[in-house]
Order: structure tokens, then C-alpha cells, then sequence
């Protein structure tokens, strides 16, 4: 939406230009003023603060930081601009993160419950005797043989902390590890570790020249949130890149596109297959797609060849018309066909595809249908597209796990249910504690996980949680009193990532690789420690082997240590002087799959061809040759190379399935299990029975708050606190709805009462609820439930300014746990519900 | 469009300048350097490029989190406007803050004598409220056309004020850009929608920007000259804007809609 004359003189003067450390600044800015930041002074006293470069932790982006340290006390925290991720900016929440150290409803100490789960009695305990209480459950289960009724169940534990945390416990012998990726997007990730084995796309921003986005809200949230986003912002506006963004609701994403094209809820699949049809039809995959297509699976032959490719897939796609999407999604078919055409024909153009379009019962064939139109049209994995992904490769210190490690089979879902749940299904987790055919735990370890809040169907969860039999003990790592937590036996006071330690390593859209660490800006209060320490002191008491390091500190000293690169440039000292580090000569990566293997190696001994995939492996045993490739269990990890028509590559290695080095568009891993082995649109079954008064229910996050960790910092709280339904004037007229009236909402399980946020920036037929509100825990901010014995301000001065009194509806009462049958992603997009006027 | 006059002092002797005078105790301390100046050098202006803004609320975080501002007041906040009819509606973002008038009503109407506690600083033009003549009497608040300034309970004498606290709002990082670094909301911007400089350099990026683009301020018949200058936002000043008489929403993210909007 850019004003037409101001458009046509960009360029002279925002031109940019990198300086020193890799930070872009435009010109004149710099001459302006010398320094971009990683300085700070006090506005009271004009002197300088400390400067910390640490890392935030407010959502799984993880940037680097800078905080700044007055008199001992956190004060600011922005980003550190020698970061080739962030290049110097931060958002909302990172900027939000420094009320994390001072909320008043932080929990200092170690904390037993006394009356019924879920009362808010507590009484304070010393740290030996809550880690005594641990190790000696632990014990228990150990001498019993069931250690693996010790469940550790965590919501993010990254790099480091995944290390130490998850090492213990596999250490000690428990497998009974959850997460929570399946609330997320670990649809999207099994769905490309089918495709093009290991997960994480990277949208090339730097080098696009057209973005066409599929339910990302990218510039507010994203799981690589401002190393990208702002490159988006500054292709868009320097280069004049266009986005064309598919929604049902106008997000700030949507509204800083070229066009936001509405969507009907859970479509996008029938659109991106009417786009191939456009592509296929029209020729368009001629030069770079039929190039690509060499590299592609479509078909059961692996040697077929790219004719038969092509007619493969117009076989494949030939139903579907963009007359033909234009009557599911509501799209008109002319839309489809220029963009199509838009896409295949603008190069470089990249394709960005999230929650809008995998979120879904048909999650897993949108995203393969994504691949796909990016495979037909050759706008994959080179500079401008969708690329595979380049994170640190840190040289991690050893912790040996025990010899036999068992395990309770409740992560991946009901027998059945998920075909592969390469992420696992967060949102089953406790339904099956209840359902308890698969066991249940004798401790439920949570840490840094929420699952009365993160999940669906939150009464039930709370019940679960409440109830002694089927949970016997419950303790929670949590800096704060979290919304499961208050319903936990024995609460560990963690420290906020203001106050870690650890050794990062996430996503560079540089295609380079940032190492960079975390390290304390203060102090820990109280007694609060980092789980990731706490770990050492049970495997302690327990007899655990955690190999070299010490402490957690002492394993991000001896990573800094042990990795190439970092440990020249100086190691740990380098890393807590400068916060990051990466190669400055190394070219960024592109085209992982198209590297000729030499014949020494797929020839070497022990490497033998699966015919009917084209692997060369080094099977374990004759009888694994004899079974094949797909059918043994953890081929992938024997993958040597791809045998293609035109030589022996690289490929596009398998990382958690058995595929082929192809981008396997045709794959028999989902034949085996009853799916179509090509990609397919999927109609979701719930949206065809619906009657004329349902609606859909969509979910959405807003740019100054991340899913459920950051309402109780104040100053994000402040600027949304809130989360009315939107809802389109002529939905809400149809049910007698004004903007702000009180609404029902209700669901199969359960109904909520809201407000409406009557608004012409959403598609009819939807209703779209924020998450981050509706707090009942989680501090006075957040909720007004206070943490235990903190009736004291803690110097929190602004409490009594708070002067907003609504904390907003969790949506999450009135969405089912169901998981997309392939892969187990939780279907947030996906509910039937009902709006009435209250 | 602005003039541009050659600047007499280089930039360099003049971040010295003012560096020496913010060494002190507080900011506003600088107070005696307005006398000495002669005349204005320097002028700082912001220009906010609103095809770069996402709307993030980066700028307001950072600024609150700079100084610590009260919960309910703001310094600088991002106000975002949707209009026009379904599926052809747009959602318009506009990053806010103090306009560092030349013309600046709040200091017209600040009573303390023999000196203003709120004052246009000669030097750099930056409009500033010394904390220790602030008398508490909120005139310059009602003076504002743009919302842009509040009470700080927690500054001033609690008895010079009555208890009213002293008058507060943007000073464009006074602190940090006296010392050579970019304003706290710039810094943070992931857009880089905002830009920082000096007008009266020309060679500046924001003096480029003003003379290349075609700029809006917010309420120019208001006669208050801002320093702040909006790109792509010519709706503002559009005479009649056909999206907003169909639907028209504003969200400032502040504790009260103000009646003292720019339109
Ligand atoms: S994108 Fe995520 S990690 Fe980066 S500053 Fe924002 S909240 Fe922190
Ligand atoms: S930080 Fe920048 S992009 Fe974000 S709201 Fe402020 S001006 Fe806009
Ligand atoms: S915007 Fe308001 S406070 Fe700022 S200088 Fe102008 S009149 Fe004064």
C-alpha cells in the first residue's frame, strides 16, 4: 500500500551499506550519528550503564542482546548489533523482556504445596530439601526398574539447556521425554522432514523479489522472528518486493502486503494445488523447474526421468482447477492464475507457508503442496527462496546416557491416531496420562511448559493436573507462578533467561551460522536457580555421569571451548565480551542437494544401493539390506547418497524418516500408512458438515506478546492485555453482534464468554481469537493471582498505575486436542463453534 | 518544504558541546547551554517512513523501558487505524511521538518565572521540561495539540508540585544522543522507520529524506512546526479520506483514546 510517487524515488536515499561487525545502517544515519547502540547511558545522571551481551529467550527466535546494568539492577535491554540475525534490531518483546527479573510475582524460593492442589497454600522449603525429595522419587523408581515413570516434560528447552536437562535425564534412564512443538509447528516440520529431510525453512528476504505468504504473520511473530522480519521490512521498502499474503484475517502482516488475499479457514491447500495446476498447465515449470525436478520424487520409479516427472504431476494436480479452488476457498480462480503465474515466472520468488496453512486437519499436504509448487517452479533452496536452513553447529560436551533407557509410550499420540509424529503430540500427552492404558508417571517434571494453558480443552487439563490419582506428584521449574504451576506439589524457583547461562544456536537467515551465548545480566534473586544447574546437583545425589562440565556455566565454558572457529577467536572470554561470533569467510549456503558424491564413497565397503529407493546406506546387518531401506527402523541414519538418472548425489538427506535423497514428493512412507503418496488436498471434515450457524474458529498472536510467557511483563501487558473476537460486520449483523457487545462462544467442549471486536479486517464466516489473555495465574499482571508470600511491591512501583481491569478469554476452553492424522500437529484453526449474543 | 542552512559548527564540536553540558547531574541541567547558543545550529527532527513500520510496538517498549515510564503515561507510542470495507481494507500505522515544535504551545503557556520550566533548547530546538523549575501545574499538557506529554509522579518535588509530579515527555533521547547514540526507539526499529538527524545538515539522512519525499506533519494548521515528519501518511492531511468514511478504527495501545487526535 505504498504511495505511488513516494515509491518511485526510493532507492538513492535509503540505500544501505554494511559497516564494521556486519550491522546495516543506511549511510546518513551513521555519519549522523556514529553508533548505532550497544551503548546506553542513564537519563537521570548521564552515566554510562554496563553493556551485557547475552541473548534473549522471550520467544524461540532466541536473538542476541545487549542488556544494560545500572547500580546492579537490569534496566534496559536492547539488541547487540554485531549480530548478523538481528543486524541491531529487536522487537516488542525482546525490548519487554527486562520487567522479567523485577516481577513482583516471581518465585524466589523453593515451594512445597500444603492445602488441596490448586489452593495457593505453599509453604517455603530449603533447596536440599526439595532436591532430596526428587532424587529420592527418582531412586525409588530406579531400584523399582520404572524409571521411565519419571516423566520430564518441557515447553522450550534449547541448545544448551536441551543438552544438560534432557542429558540427565537420559543419563539417569528415563526416556519419558515430551515437548510441546506439536502446539506450535512441528506439522510443518514433519511434513518437510518427508520432503526434504531435516525441518526449518529460511525465506531468503535478502534476495527475493516477491514473497507469497501462506498464513505466516511474519512481521509479528515467527519462530525466526526478527532476523527475518526485519529483512522483509527492508526488501520491501528498499527494493520495492512485493508480498502477497493469504489469510482469513488482515494481521499487520497481511496489512503491509501488496494485497492480503482473504482465505477461508483451512483452504490454502486447494489453492496451492490449483497454483501447480496453473503452473503445469501453462508450461510454466519449463527451464528451472524441469532443472529442479531432476532432484524431485513424484512418482513410485526412482529413475523415472523429468518427462515422465511432468506427466506425473500433471496427471496429479489436473482436478485441480483454480475454478475449482476458487469454489473451497473462496479465491477468485483469475487471483489464482496470476499469481501462479506471478510466482513461477518472478526469480528468484520465495514461498512462505506457517500456522495458516499447517495448523489444520490438511496441515501436512499443505505444506507438501508448498514444496511442491516451489519444486515445479525451480524457487527452492537458492538465494531468494526457501532455503534450507543454517543454525551454529555447536561441538557440545558429552553427557553418556545410561545403558538402557525406558520409556512411557504417551507423546505420540492414541495407537493410531498419528501415522508419524516426528515431533511428537504434545496435545494428547495428558488425555493419555488420564486414559492411562500406556502407564502414567510417578513424577511429572514440568519446566518451562504450561499444559493447563498451552493446550485445547483447558478444563480437562486442569482436572488432570488436580487430580492425585492420576498425577501422584507434580513439581515445576517456573520463574514465575505460572497457570500450571499453581496446580504443581512442588514448585523449583528457575531463573528467567535474564539470569542464564547457555550456548545458542539458532536459524541465521544469512545462511551463514551465529554462535552466540546467553549469560547472566544480574545476579539470580532469591534463590532461584537455572534448572540447567539444578541438574548437576541431582545427578549428585542420583550417582549420574554428567561427563566433564561442572555446571552449566561450565558446559557453555567448555562449548565455547571445544568449538571450532569460536574456540580460535578466543573461546568463553571471546563469547562474554562479544556475545557472538561467526565465520567471516564462509559463503552462505545454498543447494545442499545437488553435490556429485564421489564413487569411493557410495562405493566404500559396507555401502550398499536400496533399489527401490535409489539410497546407497550402510545397512547395520544382511537382514536390514534384505528388509530395504524404507522398512528398517532408523535407515535414515545410514543415508550415504541419492542414485539419480544423472549420477550420484548429495540429495536432500533424510533426518527423522526414511526418505529417499529427493525432495520426496511422492513418498512411500505415507502409502504405507493409507495416505496418498503424492500430495493431495484434503477437505477438513468438520467444515463440510457445517450447519448455516457455525462458524470457524481461528487462532492468531499479536506482535507485543508471545504465546504464553510475557504477560506478566507490564509494559507488554499494557500495550495487550486484551483479546476481543474479531468478527466481520456482516457475520456479527446475521447474529444481532455490535462492536464490544458480550458474546458466547461455544464449542463441543466447552463455551466462553467474550467480547466482540466487530471489524472489516477479517473474512465472513470466521471468529478470530487472540492467544496470550485470559490468564487465571501468572502473576498480578497477567491474571491478579499473586505468587505465594509476595504481598510486598518487591519495589515494583507501578503496580498501582495498572489501570486496565480486563485480562481477556483464553480461547483455549473451547478448541478440542485433535491432531492432524499424518504428523500430529494440534489443529488450532480448526474448531466448529457457535457466536451468540450474550 | 524546510529550508536548509549551512550549519556553522561541525557536528563533531557539537556533540562535544552538548556532551559537556549532559555530564552533569540531570539532563536538564543543560539548561545554561541555551543561553550561551546564539542562535539555532542544529535542528533535530525525526522522520518516521511509514511504509517501514510494522506496526510492532518495538519503539513504544523501548521508550517506556528507557526511562522507566509510569504505566499509563507514554513518551512515544504507535497508533494503528484500520479503514476502508471489507476486503479492501487497510490497516495504517503511525508511530508517535513528541514534535519538537518550533512553534511550541507548551512552552507559550509554562508560567514559572523568571524561567520556563519547559523550554525550546536553542542549540538542537529539542523542547524540554526542567525537572526542578516544573511546578506541577499541568498548563503544558493542555497546551499540547498532540498528547504527547504527562505527569511523572515520580519526578520533582513532591511540594514544589503539590504532589502533581512534574511534566514529561519525548526528549529525543537527549542522554544517548548527546553521547553519539542513536534514540532508544531508532535503535530498536526493526523497519528502521525512523530516522534520527539533524534538518539543518543537509548532507543528513533526515534533511534527504525531507527534501526528496513528500512529507506530512501532523495538525499543520496548528501553526506548531513540527520536527517530526511522516512519509506516506498523506492521508492526514488528505481534505476528505473516502476509506475512512466507510470504517473507520483507532487503536493508540494507550491508557485513554485522547480527544486530541490528528484528525
Ligand atoms: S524475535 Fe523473539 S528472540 Fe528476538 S527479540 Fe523478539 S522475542 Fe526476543
Ligand atoms: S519499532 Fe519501528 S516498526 Fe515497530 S512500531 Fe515502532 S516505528 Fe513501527
Ligand atoms: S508536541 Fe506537544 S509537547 Fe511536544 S513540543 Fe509540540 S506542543 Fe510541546
Amino acid at each position: 500500500m505504498l504511495n505511488r510517487r513516494n515509491f518511485l524515488k526510493l532507492g538513492a536515499v535509503t540505500a544501505t551499506t554494511t559497516v564494521a561487525g556486519g550491522a546495516c545502517l543506511s549511510t546518513q544515519a551513521a555519519k549522523d550519528l556514529p553508533q548505532w547502540g550497544n551503548k546506553d547511558f542513564s537519563p537521570t545522571t548521564g552515566k554510562s550503564r554496563k553493556a551485557i551481551p547475552s541473548a534473549c529467550w522471550q520467544c524461540v527466535t532466541r536473538c542476541a542482546n545487549m542488556g544494560y546494568v545500572e547500580d546492579g539492577r537490569l534496566v534496559k535491554i536492547e539488541s547487540n548489533v554485531n549480530s548478523i540475525r538481528t543486524e541491531g534490531v529487536m522487537c516488542a518483546k525482546g525490548q519487554g523482556a527486562v520487567n522479567h527479573t523485577y516481577d513482583p510475582d516471581r518465585i524466589l524460593y523453593p515451594m512445597q504445596r500444603v492445602g488441596e492442589r490448586g489452593s495457593d497454600e505453599w509453604k517455603r522449603i530449603s533447596w536440599d530439601e526439595a532436591l532430596d525429595m526428587i532424587a529420592a522419587r527418582m531412586k525409588k523408581n530406579r531400584d523399582a526398574g520404572t524409571p521411565e515413570k519419571v516423566v520430564y516434560h518441557y515447553g522450550r528447552a534449547k541448545a544448551s539447556h536441551s543438552k544438560t536437562i534432557g542429558g540427565f535425564f537420559k543419563a539417569y534412564g528415563t526416556g519419558s521425554i515430551g515437548n510441546h512443538t506439536a502446539l506450535c509447528e512441528g506439522g510443518k516440520w514433519t511434513a518437510q522432514e518427508l520432503t526434504w529431510g531435516g525441518h526449518y525453512d529460511n525465506w531468503d528476504f535478502d534476495n527475493t523479489k516477491f514473497v507469497l505468504n501462506f498464513g505466516s504473520n511474519v512481521l509479528e511473530t515467527h519462530t525466526n522472528h526478527i532476523p527475518t522480519a526485519h529483512r522483509l521490512l527492508w526488501a520491501m521498502a528498499e527494493k520495492g518486493v512485493e508480498m502477497v499474503t493469504f489469510d482469513v484475517r488482515l494481521s499487520n502482516t497481511a496489512a503491509k502486503s501488496k494485497e492480503w488475499v482473504p482465505i477461508k479457514s483451512g483452504t490454502d491447500g486447494a489453492v496451492l494445488a490449483a497454483m501447480i495446476n496453473v503452473v503445469m498447465s501453462e508450461g510454466l515449470y519449463k527451464g528451472d523447474g524441469e532443472e529442479f525436478l531432476k532432484y524431485t520424487r513424484v512418482t513410485e520409479d526412482v529413475n523415472a526421468d523429468v518427462p515422465a516427472k511432468i506427466a506425473a504431476i500433471k496427471a496429479g494436480v489436473k482436478d485441480y482447477t483454480p475454478k475449482w479452488a476458487e469454489k473451497i476457498s473462496g479465491v477468485p480462480a483469475s487471483k489464482i492464475t496470476a499469481l501462479a503465474r506471478k510466482f513461477a515466472t518472478t526469480k528468484p520468488a520465495v514461498l512462505v507457508s506457517y500456522r495458516g496453512l499447517v495448523a489444520h486437519y490438511n496441515g501436512n499436504e499443505g505444506e507438501r503442496l508448498a514444496q511442491l509448487l516451489c519444486a515445479v517452479t525451480g524457487q527452492i533452496d537458492k538465494p531468494g527462496t526457501r532455503m534450507k536452513a543454517v543454525g551454529a553447529g555447536w561441538k557440545w560436551p558429552k553427557i553418556p546416557s545410561a545403558k538402557k533407557i525406558k520409556k512411557l509410550d504417551i507423546f505420540d499420540g492414541f495407537p493410531g491416531q498419528v501415522a508419524y509424529p516426528t515431533h511428537h503430540v504434545a496435545e494428547t500427552v495428558l488425555p493419555m496420562i488420564k486414559d492411562g492404558r500406556n502407564g502414567r508417571p510417578d513424577m511429572y517434571i514440568m519446566y518451562c511448559w504450561t499444559p493447563a494453558y498451552a493446550n485445547g480443552h483447558i478444563g480437562e487439563a486442569i482436572e488432570i493436573l488436580k487430580d492425585e490419582k492420576l498425577m501422584p506428584f507434580i513439581v515445576s521449574v517456573d520463574p514465575f507462578y505460572g497457570d500450571s504451576t499453581m496446580y504443581a506439589d512442588l514448585i523449583l524457583p528457575d531463573t528467567p533467561f535474564t539470569e542464564r547461562w547457555t550456548a545458542e544456536d539458532m536459524v541465521d537467515p544469512a545462511q551463514i551460522g551465529e554462535f552466540y551465548i546467553r549469560q547472566p545480566f544480574t545476579k539470580p534473586l532469591g534463590e532461584a536457580r537455572d534448572f540447567s544447574d539444578v541438574v548437576f546437583d541431582l545427578a549428585k545425589r542420583l550417582g549420574v555421569d554428567m561427563g566433564k562440565a561442572k555446571s552449566h556455566e561450565d558446559f557453555v565454558r567448555l562449548a565455547c571451548e571445544n568449538t571450532p572457529g569460536v574456540k580460535d577467536a578466543g573461546g568463553f572470554e571471546y563469547m562474554k565480551k562479544h556475545g557472538v561470533w561467526h565465520d567471516k569467510n564462509a559463503t552462505p549456503q545454498q543447494q545442499v542437494y545437488n553435490r556429485p558424491v564421489p564413487e569411493s564413497v557410495y562405493k566404500a565397503k559396507g555401502v550398499v544401493l536400496d533399489k527401490a529407493s535409489g539410497v546407497y546406506w550402510k545397512p547395520a546387518s544382511e537382514a536390514d539390506a534384505k528388509k530395504g531401506y524404507v522398512a528398517t527402523k532408523g535407515a535414515y541414519k545410514k543415508y550415504v547418497a541419492q542414485q539419480m538418472p544423472h549420477g550420484v548425489f548429495s540429495g536432500f538427506a533424510p533426518d527423522k524418516v526414511n526418505k529417499s535423497g529427493y525432495l520426496e514428493l511422492w513418498s512411500p512412507l505415507l502409502k504405507a500408512k493409507g495416505f496418498n503418496p503424492f500430495p493431495t488436498w484434503i477437505p477438513i471434515p468438520e467444515h463440510q458438515k457445517m450447519g448455516p450457524d457455525d462458524l470457524v474458529l481461528t487462532t492468531f498472536k499479536h506482535a507485543a506478546q508471545t504465546h504464553s510467557r510475557t504477560m506478566n511483563c507490564k509494559y507488554l501487558a499494557e500495550v495487550y492485555h486484551n483479546n476481543p473476537a474479531w468478527i466481520n460486520p456482516v457475520t456479527a449483523k446475521a447474529r444481532g453482534i455490535y462492536d464490544g457487545d458480550r458474546i458466547k462462544v461455544t464449542s463441543e467442549v466447552g463455551e466462553i464468554v467474550t467480547k466482540a471486536r466487530v471489524t472489516e479486517a477479517i473474512i465472513p464466516g470466521v471468529v478470530a481469537i487472540s492467544h496470550h489473555c485470559g490468564h487465571w495465574a501468572y502473576g498480578r499482571y497477567a491474571s491478579g493471582r499473586r505468587a505465594p508470600s509476595t504481598d510486598e511491591e518487591r519495589g515494583d512501583r507501578d503496580f498501582k498505575f495498572k489501570w486496565w481491569t480486563e485480562n481477556g478469554v483464553h480461547p483455549n476452553w473451547v478448541i478440542p486436542n485433535s491432531p492432524d492424522p499424518i504428523n500430529g500437529q494440534q489443529r488450532w484453526m480448526d474448531t466448529v463453534v457457535q457466536v451468540t449474543r450474550v | 518544504m524546510t529550508t536548509v542552512s549551512t550549519p556553522t559548527m561541525t557536528r563533531r564540536q557539537m556533540l562535544k558541546r552538548v556532551g559537556a553540558a549532559t555530564a552533569g547531574v540531570t539532563v536538564v541541567a543543560a539548561a545554561p547551554m541555551a543561553a550561551r547558543a546564539a542562535k539555532q545550529e542544529v535542528r533535530y527532527a525525526m522522520v518516521i517512513d511509514t511504509r517501514r513500520c510494522s506496526g510492532c510496538q518495538a519503539c513504544s517498549i523501548a521508550c517506556k523501558a528507557e526511562f522507566e515510564v509510569p504505566l499509563g503515561a507514554v513518551r512515544s507510542w504507535v497508533e494503528h487505524v484500520e479503514v476502508g470495507k471489507y476486503p479492501n481494507v487497510e490497516r495504517r500505522m503511525l508511530p508517535r511521538l513528541c514534535n519538537q515544535c518550533s512553534e511550541p504551545p507548551c512552552v507559550d503557556v509554562c508560567p514559572t518565572e523568571p524561567k520556563k520550566a519547559t523550554y525550546k533548547r536553542k542549540e538542537d530546538g529539542i523542547v524540554v521540561v526542567d525537572e526542578s523549575l516544573c511546578i506541577g501545574c499541568a498548563k503544558c499538557l493542555e497546551a499540547c495539540p498532540y498528547d504527547a506529554r504527562f505527569m511523572n509522579p515520580f519526578k520533582g518535588d513532591p511540594v514544589k508540585t503539590k504532589g502533581n509530579g512534574v511534566a514529561d515527555k519525548c526528549d529525543f533521547c537527549l542522554h544517548r544522543i548527546s553521547q553519539g547514540v542513536q534514540p532508544s526507539c531508532v535503535n530498536t526499529c526493526q523497519g528502521k522507520a525512523r530516522i534520527f538527524g539533524d534538518l539543518n545538515d543537509p548532507t543528513s539522512a533526515v534533511a534527504k529524506l525531507v527534501e526528496e519525499f513528500d512529507t506530512t506533519v501532523l495538525l499543520r494548521d496548528k501553526k506548531t512546526k513540527p520536527s517530526v515528519f511522516y512519509i506516506d501518511a498523506d492521508y492526514l492531511e488528505a481534505k476528505k479520506d473516502p476509506k475512512a468514511d466507510q470504517y473507520f478504527r483507532l487503536d493508540t495501545h494507550r491508557k485513554e483514546a485522547s480527544s486530541k487526535r490528528w484528525s
